[in-house]
């Protein structure tokens, strides 16, 4: 296996300049996979179209092509029990399908049609600008209080930004998108000069130089522009509460770093987030203190990479990969009585965090726990070929190796240092979810005491913490917690 | 013994590839009886380097017969993560980070699953932990009630989403005697008590998690001699208990049944259409024939599809679920409405398509495709060692072995356009009919 990585590394490198960008992974699976990334997305989006990447991209991979409608693609694919499956993102588009080698012209045939020859009929855009509006409205800001915390914290934090709305769109603007609009970005981005093609699995020898010579139908283009302007620093803590009838009180916090997978540091707060909150891990630090020893919610986690759907994945899809991330926490919905000493119990932990750092017993734990989940996170094919296209993105080597290679490198003052220059507990964007939103803003803002009550017996040492903690002094100026109705969110660009 | 046992795998593969009509568990497996009870299926895969460990109890919400318990079954799923004298939580987490193990566990109608995804290396570890704490868990009343307040945090974080509540209802609403009444999840009022139920989780303890339940899944980078060598040496004094639940059965469907949901916020309105219908079978044709018309009826490729979500664009999504459980439960067609004036419209609709498979026999070219895709489908899942053990779980969980999902698909291959029509006939009468919608409030 290692030697097919190296391998494709030096496929990569010789394949760059002007040809296509392709990433073969053979194996002896009955199996195939295909993985095609256009180096576009949603930050691309000239200025009253955002949506366009999203829609754009749900016509191909859930529309009709010039010669086949919607439904015969349906018929066609349902006895493979194949689909074109799609992500949109903002600095990628992926499409990607994974077929048994039986049905690989036929699935072929239809993949290459689709994503080459799309048919822009009325009716697909009509029904996939409605399913737009309606992830937005109805599945995110109605259904998904933890996502939507997720989102409206990215949209705080990156405010007058290319980043500041959700990759679906937003609103006002999906409605005003016309089948030209699509089209437009369809020429200009879908293009050779973004594209990256990857197949993986049990394909014949001539697959890859096949999938090559078929894309290249797609115009050479030029490479999409990427020069991004850096969020705005935060002067101080802030809060948006949005108000929503609810049961409970979701949270999420967080703020802009430098360190994306290309930084010298990325290991390094690899294993401090870890630490902090392995994404639906009953080992993190956040966990342990608030669900395990107090029962305050169903879990806590900390990234350092954009991650949507936590809530339904364990592992993070491949293919989100941003010139610029968050340090994110997320707090799952807590009671509205305990809410208040939630969120103080996180800062808590954080401050204690930033100030001491981890220990070299935890470090050791971490640094072996990473060097060998990184296996389990390719753990699939269609996987692999994901990340290996995010290492090409990065400009890394193979990430499983170039981590186990960081690991090894990484000492604890490396990590605590690292922890000290990039994660903070001050100058924070917070995001709330709640009903009773003034009440909520109230409390915080007036810093009163917020004592726990348990319904059983705690050790003394949790006791004299919590007296610590249900004072703890949140600083938020009352100009910087600010509350939305919920049927705000996501209508408009803030 | 390894040596021998490597030919005989070689030869079962050999003679696999020239089968002209391959079973659709495509994997030679290893099942060995314990004394004691307890079962170990082993699965050599062809992918390398990793192990996925799958332990199936046999007792999940299904179980929960006395009244007040609903949701208990899961709420002693996470009791499992509270520890041993040998390993105390912290203790348990920690070697399972070092090793790094994706570990985690979840709670069905019909069964619990503990699993952890790692290298082949650590096996014995995990075997060695996780025979520990099913043998020998122990936690104090106070970790109890806190881990109580935990489920209703999972409570609470789910609620934000209709579809949660509306298979509560629906559930309600469809069953009078039998556990399924109930979710998984539970009633909200009875995970509000679970923290004063200390001793009768002890009970559940000791009645469920005994190795005549329980059947031990290993599948990845493994030989079986080695794993049952494994098993054995920590899994097999393990006593076996004497306790079987009394599920009571249900009534016979007696007449049609409505429920409402309203909603607080602003959200699209679902629509529920529901019928009694088979129990999980590999023998008896109901169950594949009631899957087929799930397919049939409620796909993206089927009629009702075509038109409500691709032509009038009145429903954004629609599905078809006819579920494998052990005891008879429900088949169900949900749509999501775009406009509420139209829920009759969609409440017909998707009554008569139900009613159409009474009357007319499907076309064999349909049946043919949805056995197509049946298998596919399946063959598409099995991409990694994990995703093999997991569907080896469920089906464990129905019939403790994976011949199982063999014979399945021999009845899928079997059902003829005649099966269907009669398992129509069968099931979807007035009297086993429940349908449930959801709105918000105002609309209304």
């Amino acid at each position: 296996m290692k030697g097919t990585l190296v391998v494709t590394a030096l496929m990569i490198t010789s394949a760059l300049d002007g040809a296509p960008r392709l990433v073969p992974l053979p194996d002896k699976s009955p199996l195939v996979t295909m993985r095609v990334v256009l180096l576009t997305g949603a930050a691309q989006e000239p200025a009253g179209q955002e949506g366009v990447a999203a829609l754009c991209a749900a016509m191909l991979a859930q529309g009709g092509t010039r010669t086949l409608s919607y439904k015969q693609i349906v018929d066609a694919m349902f006895p493979m029990a194949t689909s074109v499956d799609y992500q949109v993102d903002k600095e990628m588009v992926t499409f990607s399908g994974v077929t048994h080698v039986d049905n690989l012209e036929k699935y072929y045939a239809l993949f290459r049609a689709m994503l080459l020859e799309p048919g822009w009929r009325q009716d697909d855009f009509d029904r996939l600008r409605d399913d737009a509006v309606n992830f937005l409205r109805v599945t995110l800001r109605g259904n998904n209080d933890e996502e939507l915390s997720k989102e409206v914290l990215y949209n705080a934090l990156y405010q007058g930004h290319p980043y500041g709305y959700h990759s679906i769109g937003v609103i006002s603007s999906i409605q005003n998108l016309t089948l030209d609009n699509l089209r437009d970005f369809y020429k200009s981005q879908f293009t050779q000069a973004n594209l990256i093609l990857g197949v993986a699995g049990g394909y014949p020898k001539s697959f890859p130089e096949r999938l090559k010579k078929d894309f290249a139908a797609l115009p050479q283009g030029t490479k999409s522009e990427r020069r991004l302007p850096d969020p705005k620093p935060l002067s101080g803590n802030r809060l948006v509460i949005v108000e929503k009838d609810t049961r409970s009180v979701a949270y999420s916090f967080g703020f802009p770093i430098e360190v994306t997978r290309g930084h010298p540091d990325y290991v390094a707060l690899l294993v401090a987030q870890s630490y902090l909150g392995q994404h639906r891990s009953s080992a993190g630090r956040l966990y342990e203190r608030m669900r395990q020893q107090r029962g305050l919610n169903y879990g806590d986690y900390a990234y350092i990479e954009y991650f949507p759907r936590g809530m339904f994945r364990m592992m993070p899809d491949p293919n989100l990969a941003r010139p610029q991330q968050i340090f994110q926490v997320w707090i799952r919905p807590v009671e509205p009585d305990t809410a208040h000493f939630g969120l103080r119990l996180a800062m808590y932990e954080l401050n204690k965090f930033v100030a001491q750092g981890m220990s070299q017993e935890d470090f050791e734990r971490i640094r072996s726990f990473l060097s060998k989940y990184v296996n389990l996170l390719i753990k699939t094919k269609d996987a692999e070929l994901g990340y290996a296209i995010d290492s090409l993105y990065y400009g890394i080597p193979e990430y499983n190796g170039f981590i186990k290679k960081g690991l090894s490198q990484l000492t604890l003052e490396k990590v605590n240092r690292a922890i000290r220059k990039h994660l903070r507990a001050e100058r924070i964007q917070f995001v709330a979810v709640a009903r009773n939103a003034q009440e909520l803003r109230g409390k915080i803002l007036s810093n009163q005491p917020s004592p726990m009550k348990y319904n059983s017996e705690k050790p003394g040492d949790l006791l004299a913490e919590d007296a610590v903690i249900q004072e703890l002094k949140l600083d938020f100026k009352p100009e910087n917690v600010v509350v939305v109705p919920v049927d705000r969110i996501f209508e408009a660009r803030e | 013994m390894y040596r021998v046992f490597a030919l005989l795998m070689l030869f079962a593969m050999t003679s696999f590839a020239a089968d002209p009509t391959p079973k659709a568990f495509p994997y030679e497996y290893d099942q060995h009886d314990f004394d004691n009870g307890l079962r170990l299926i082993t699965v050599p895969t062809s992918y390398p380097n990793l192990v996925s460990l799958y332990i199936v109890v046999q007792a999940g919400s299904r179980n929960e017969v006395e009244p007040g318990r609903s949701g208990f079954a899961h709420l002693f799923e996470h009791m499992m993560f509270r520890g041993t004298k040998r390993f105390p939580p912290e203790k348990w987490e920690a070697t399972m980070q070092k090793i790094g193990a994706d570990t985690n566990a979840y709670t069905t109608d019909d069964h619990t699953a503990y699993h952890a995804t790692f290298s082949a290396e650590d096996l014995e570890t995990v075997l060695d932990l996780e025979a520990d704490r099913f043998q020998n868990l122990e936690y104090q009343e106070s970790v109890f009630r806190t881990e109580a307040l935990a489920v209703l945090g999972e409570y609470n974080k789910n609620s934000a989403a209709p579809t949660s509540k509306l298979f509560e209802v629906l559930r309600n609403t469809a069953f009078d005697r039998h556990t399924y009444k109930h979710t998984t999840m539970g009633f909200l009022e009875d995970i509000k008590n679970m923290p004063n139920l200390y001793d009768y989780s002890l009970q559940f303890f000791d009645r469920y998690y005994r190795p005549e339940y329980t059947t031990i899944i290993v599948a990845g980078d493994v030989q079986p001699p080695q794993v049952r060598e494994l098993v054995g040496k920590y899994w097999a004094g393990w006593k076996r208990g004497n306790y079987r639940a009394e599920i009571p059965a249900e009534s016979a469907p007696a007449s049609p049944r409505d429920g409402k949901v309203p909603w607080a916020t602003p959200t699209l309105p679902w629509v529920v259409v529901s019928y009694r219908g088979p129990a999980y079978s590999d023998a008896e044709k109901d169950y594949a024939a009631m899957d087929v018309i799930a397919y049939l009826g409620f796909a993206e490729s089927s009629d009702l599809y075509q038109k409500l979500v691709i032509q009038e664009q009145r429903v954004d999504t629609l599905y078809g679920m006819n579920a494998a459980r052990i005891d008879p439960y429900l088949v169900v067609a949900g749509s999501r409405v775009k406009n509420a004036a139209d829920i009759a419209y969609i409440r017909e609709a998707v009554l008569n398509t139900f009613s159409q498979f009474k009357d007319q026999l499907v076309p064999a070219t349909r049946l043919e495709a949805v056995k197509s895709h049946l298998r596919y489908d399946f063959a598409l899942r099995m991409d990694n060692s994990e995703a093999i053990a997991a569907s080896l779980a469920r089906a464990v969980a129905l019939r403790r072995t994976p011949e199982t999902i063999n014979r399945l698909y021999e009845v899928y291959g079997a059902v003829t356009p005649a099966d269907v029509r009669d398992v129509a006939r069968k099931y979807f009468t007035e009297g086993g009919r429940t349908i449930v919608t959801l709105q918000t409030e105002q609309a209304q």
